[in-house]
């Protein structure tokens, strides 16, 4: 009878708790949504948490039109779609590369992609970056965004390399005696096995590009007509008249991350095991 | 001809060689190219510009200055103020992500209907913009218009709204926010390092009359061990590393009471804010980032020399 009573109230401390991390979750979320229906007023006098009067659905007219989130949105789609491509694509043939050939040098290459995984320099690399752009004219491109933020991907490489060593060698050896080449070998035999891996790497580089911030902004210094949505959102907290515009911070913010929520609505699964992936082989 | 055949042979087969070099280097090259450039040459860079004084005018040379870079790190206040906050911050969020993300994972790894959603739900965050999330937050914790302080006010938990973004509690506030983003990350870690541990461990312990605390407490948690080695290792490097919420919430203020190591490497080369307006000191900042690293290199040091005693304990 007593360990009846114990266990109900442990798994009632247990839905409690879980409860409140569900809510703790959730409401930043729902409150710039919700909130992005309000009035400004309303939005500032803090009250109930649906809009009291009509939903303003033309705070999004103000912010696709005037503030030109239009513009940010279609840079932002190209920009995270491209550095998706090219990260796929050069990651799981370098993976493929490091996991099957022999080369002069493979050894040395193959320390500095893990070594500098762990040298964490971080925000100083973008000056040199910038420069370097500068130096080849690419740093008022948006091909220059693009490569910059695809980056060196010494994680998805590495990611790549240790999904194909877990495939047979026997396959690439059956394809050899049948007079494949390494790229024959890599686009018929290997690509079409790694497809999980490589959902995984443009899952996630896709989601890093829509979301950076850092990187964009400095690249996008001198060209402001590159910003994408997640920089052109957080400039509105600068803006000149920012304290009379929650309204359309919150429209804007809810036009850079509904996307990213669709994204996830349809991938979850391999966002989640993505991640283990990377983490528990890596 | 026998002298003849050996080179012939030796021949076909360098060619073979120097055919499989180019084939794999012409497969590798996309990525190579992108990786000497974005990986390499900025590490390089930065290496060369500690002993330099270089603000990057157009016509200004950069000045070979030995160590006085790292001199004025050691003597830079506000470098260690940084350093204490970046530490505090990173201790702070790691004790209260880990063990939340920790019972999480517990609850929700039962195969129940609904734990399944709950779990992506939990994950939301991990896949949002910490800037866009930034800027939410930022309203969020407003002192006069935001829902936090209206909320707490309405129920009687405050009488005065709480100055989230003062200098008092900026750092709890960023914590909380580095909460939010990051416990269903460390969740799914945990989840995935549970899925390895067998029902019939489990169930023997059950067996031998344990309750549920005494079989966490001595079977899960003692079987996770090598797991949540991995996972504190990586809440160290990314505490480490944030910087996008500090960026876009606090700036790093007031009065740097929020400022962290890497948000302050980068103050040198960039403006931190629209409003404020500095000289980029590159070679300075590139002094500070290098010493930042080294910190970062040698806490994760100690950090792994620790969980190695920890395995001679168990």
């Amino acid at each position: 009878m007593k360990n009846k009573i114990m266990k109900t109230a442990f798994s009632t401390i247990v839905a409690i708790f879980i409860a409140v991390m569900i809510v703790f979750t959730v409401y930043p979320i729902l409150y710039a949504v919700i909130g992005s229906f309000k009035t400004n007023g309303e939005l500032t006098a803090g009250g109930s948490f649906f809009p009291e009067g009509a939903w303003q659905f033309g705070n999004y007219f103000v912010a696709f039109v005037k503030a030109k989130f239009i513009k940010y949105t279609l840079n932002s789609v190209l920009i995270s779609i491209s550095t998706m491509i090219i990260a796929v694509f050069t990651s799981s043939l370098a993976g493929y590369v490091f996991a099957r050939q022999r080369f002069v040098g493979k050894k040395l290459i193959m320390v500095l992609y893990v070594g500098l995984m762990f040298i964490a320099l971080g925000s100083v690399t973008l000056y040199p970056i910038y420069s370097l752009l500068m130096k080849l004219g690419l740093h008022k491109s948006i091909v220059g965004l693009i490569l910059v933020l695809t980056g060196g991907q010494s994680a998805n490489v590495l990611l790549v390399m240790g999904f194909i060593q877990s495939i047979p060698k026997e396959l690439d050896e059956a394809a050899i005696i049948d007079g494949c080449s390494p790229y024959g070998i890599f686009f018929r035999v290997i690509r079409p096995l790694i497809a999980p891996i490589m959902a995984v790497v443009a899952l996630f580089t896709f989601r890093n590009a829509w979301n950076d911030y850092v990187t964009t902004l400095v690249m996008s210094i001198s060209m402001p007509k590159l910003k994408t949505l997640t920089v052109a959102v957080v400039q509105l907290k600068y803006s000149m008249n920012a304290a009379a515009e929650w309204h359309i911070m919150l429209a804007g913010a809810s036009i850079a991350i509904i996307p990213i929520l669709i994204v996830y609505f349809f991938a979850n699964k391999q966002f989640i095991s993505g991640l283990t992936a990377g983490a528990v082989k890596g | 001809m026998k002298n003849m055949t050996k080179p012939q042979v030796l021949s076909t087969r360098n060619k073979r060689k120097i055919k499989e070099n180019l084939q794999a280097y012409s497969m590798l090259l996309p990525n190579l190219v992108l990786f000497i450039a974005f990986s390499i040459y900025p590490c390089i860079w930065t290496l060369k510009f500690i002993f330099y004084r270089y603000s990057g005018l157009a016509s200004e040379v950069p000045k070979f200055i030995g160590l006085d870079n790292l001199m004025r790190v050691f003597r830079d206040d506000i470098y260690w103020k940084a350093a204490r906050n970046t530490f505090v911050y990173a201790g702070a969020k790691i004790i209260i992500i880990i063990p939340l993300a920790f019972l999480l994972a517990l609850f929700l790894s039962k195969k129940r209907k609904g734990n399944g959603l709950l779990q992506s739900v939990i994950f939301v965050p991990t896949i949002m913009s910490a800037a866009v999330m930034g800027l939410v937050f930022y309203l969020l914790f407003n002192v006069y218009n935001g829902q936090i302080n209206y909320y707490l006010m309405e129920w009687n938990i405050i009488k005065q709204p709480i100055n989230w973004l003062g200098a008092k509690n900026a750092m709890e506030t960023l914590v909380i926010t580095a909460i939010w983003g990051g416990v269903g990350n460390y969740m799914v870690y945990f989840i995935a390092g549970l899925q390895r541990i067998s029902e019939e461990t489990l169930e023997s312990a059950r067996i031998d009359g344990a309750n549920s605390i005494q079989t966490v407490w001595n079977i899960t948690l003692p079987m996770l061990g090598p797991i949540l080695k991995i996972i504190l290792m990586l809440s160290i490097t990314a505490a480490f590393h944030d910087m996008t919420n500090v960026m876009v919430l606090t700036e790093g203020g007031p009065n740097y009471s929020t400022m962290v190591l890497s948000l302050y490497g980068y103050s040198f080369f960039f403006p931190v804010s629209a409003s404020s307006i500095t000289l980029p000191q590159y070679g300075y900042g590139a002094a500070v980032s290098a010493v930042s690293a080294m910190i970062a290199g040698i806490v994760t040091v100690i950090y792994l020399k620790l969980s190695k005693k920890l395995d001679d304990v168990y």
